[in-house]
């Protein structure tokens, strides 16, 4: 019966926890060689609550997938490469959230890390009234930000009511 | 303006770096460990002479500080029948050596191509075993050793150049000799091999480096042709697999001034080196 409880306990938050991350495409500057992209590798996959992570030599590209329920920042997506002596650059993501403030003045909250961002299109602006104070689901682009920081703007593509 | 004091100060360093797990066998490279990730490398370097061929093994470790400082130890193991052959600082002999590297320059540019500078210094400690030679029965002294390497390194190629100056202190009157060694190399990667993390990564070099070792000093006095110079030509091959890395390289002297009747002539260098890389998965948390 205890053990049901704790089980129980501890499903809850998974089951609650509608802010977070789902996917992270980073741009990463500077990997030369396989050990490069592996070290980058081990780094994503030691964040708590990733599920995949791909990394493309080639393109730069590092293609991180999470899990439900993760409580994963973006701070640390971004640790990961300069712990590595490697530049971040841009990143698209795909993040749930709520969208608080105001419909001119949006902001996306991620709850469960300290993450926030205003939002802002990166083409025609949509009517978010209709979206704030609830839950949603964003997929954007987070500008690149100098070492140890994180953008505070988030470019939104599409915005949609999180299910 | 801050760069260039920086650069500035290490150039002014005495000097010490030999590139291992992440690139060339012989020369001087950029390359430090990440953050935590714990590198360890063992190598057989072997020289070989008109009065036989040293062996050497040895084995370093480092281990990254923060992305941009790693420290380093080489533990060595000396052995064969060449032993009279000159100082060397490209070939790892009988000296310890603990000391740290500073990637002190790192400018990322594009995907997957960064232009970089390193400075290394470190103590040089005699090991255990006795010196034959010219060197043989010298009183011994710790030394100091800096070196300072600078290049770029890319998918497809990596060019490197750098230098080093090792100073031993006296001894009753006896001093190993100062060495000057530089280096340059430059390394390609072919297109079908630009692959995946996941499959081994393959990339050639073309190895050129040059050693300048001063006059050994017993009792007070220059030992007479104890000076040389040599400057060395060769391939090298460096495959790695996600932790694992296998290195290899020969080399042919293309310039020698050297007393044949003091050391005899070194004809062939080669070195094959493994590297275990342990990478950290520790990040903060938010």
């Amino acid at each position: 019966m205890k053990k049901i409880l704790v089980a129980a306990l501890l499903a809850f938050p998974t089951l609650a926890a509608h802010a977070e991350y789902k996917q992270v495409n980073l741009t990463v500057f500077g990997m030369d060689c396989a050990p490069c992209a592996h070290a980058i590798h081990v780094s994503m996959k030691g964040i708590q609550g990733v599920d995949t992570v791909d990394v493309d030599l080639n393109t730069g590209l590092v293609t991180i997938k999470l899990n439900p329920g993760n409580g994963a920042a973006m701070k640390q997506f971004n640790q990961a490469v300069e712990k590595n002596g490697f530049t971040h650059k841009d990143a698209d993501v795909v993040v749930r959230g709520k969208l608080t403030g105001t419909a001119a003045a949006p902001v996306l909250e991620v709850s469960g890390t300290q993450d926030r961002y205003a939002l802002s299109p990166t083409a025609a602006s949509l009517d978010l009234a209709t979206f704030v104070g609830k839950t949603v689901e964003v997929s954007g682009v987070l500008p690149q930000a100098p070492k140890g920081k994180v953008s505070d703007t988030l470019r939104y593509k599409t915005i949609t009511e999180a299910q | 303006m801050k760069s260039i004091l920086l650069l500035a100060c290490a150039f002014a360093l005495p000097g010490m770096a030999l590139a291992a797990d992440h690139g060339p066998v012989f020369s001087y490279a950029t390359p430090v460990n990440s953050q935590r990730e714990l590198s360890f490398d063992s190598g057989v370097f072997g020289r070989n002479g008109s009065r036989g061929t040293q062996l050497s093994t040895g084995s370093s470790f480092g281990y990254g500080l923060t992305p941009h400082l790693t420290v380093n130890a080489f533990i060595p193991a000396t052995f064969g029948s060449g032993g009279s052959l000159p100082e060397s600082r490209i070939m790892p002999g009988s000296e310890w050596y603990a000391g740290a590297s500073w990637r002190f320059l790192h400018s990322v540019t594009s995907v997957g191509k960064r232009i970089e500078s390193t400075a290394s210094l470190g103590a040089v400690v005699p090991g255990l075993q006795r010196d034959s030679g010219v060197l043989a029965g010298l009183h011994r002294a710790p030394g100091v050793a800096g070196s300072l390497a600078t290049g770029l390194a890319s998918r497809s190629q990596y060019l490197w150049a750098g230098a080093g100056y090792t100073r031993f202190a006296e001894s009753s009157q006896d001093r190993r000799p100062d060495t000057i060694s530089w280096s340059g190399v430059y390394g390609y990667r072919p297109a079908k091999l630009r692959r995946g993390y996941d499959q081994w990564d393959y990339r050639g070099f073309v190895e050129l480096t040059g050693e300048h070792t001063g006059n050994v000093l017993r009792s007070g006095a220059i030992v007479p042709d104890s000076s040389t110079t040599t400057v060395w030509l060769g391939p090298s091959v460096l495959a790695i697999f996600k932790t694992v890395a296998i290195s290899g390289g020969v080399q042919a002297p293309v310039f020698r001034d050297a007393s044949d009747s003091m050391y005899g002539r070194e004809h062939v260098r080669f070195a094959i080196n493994f590297s275990y890389l342990k990478y950290s998965s520790h990040t903060s948390s938010h």
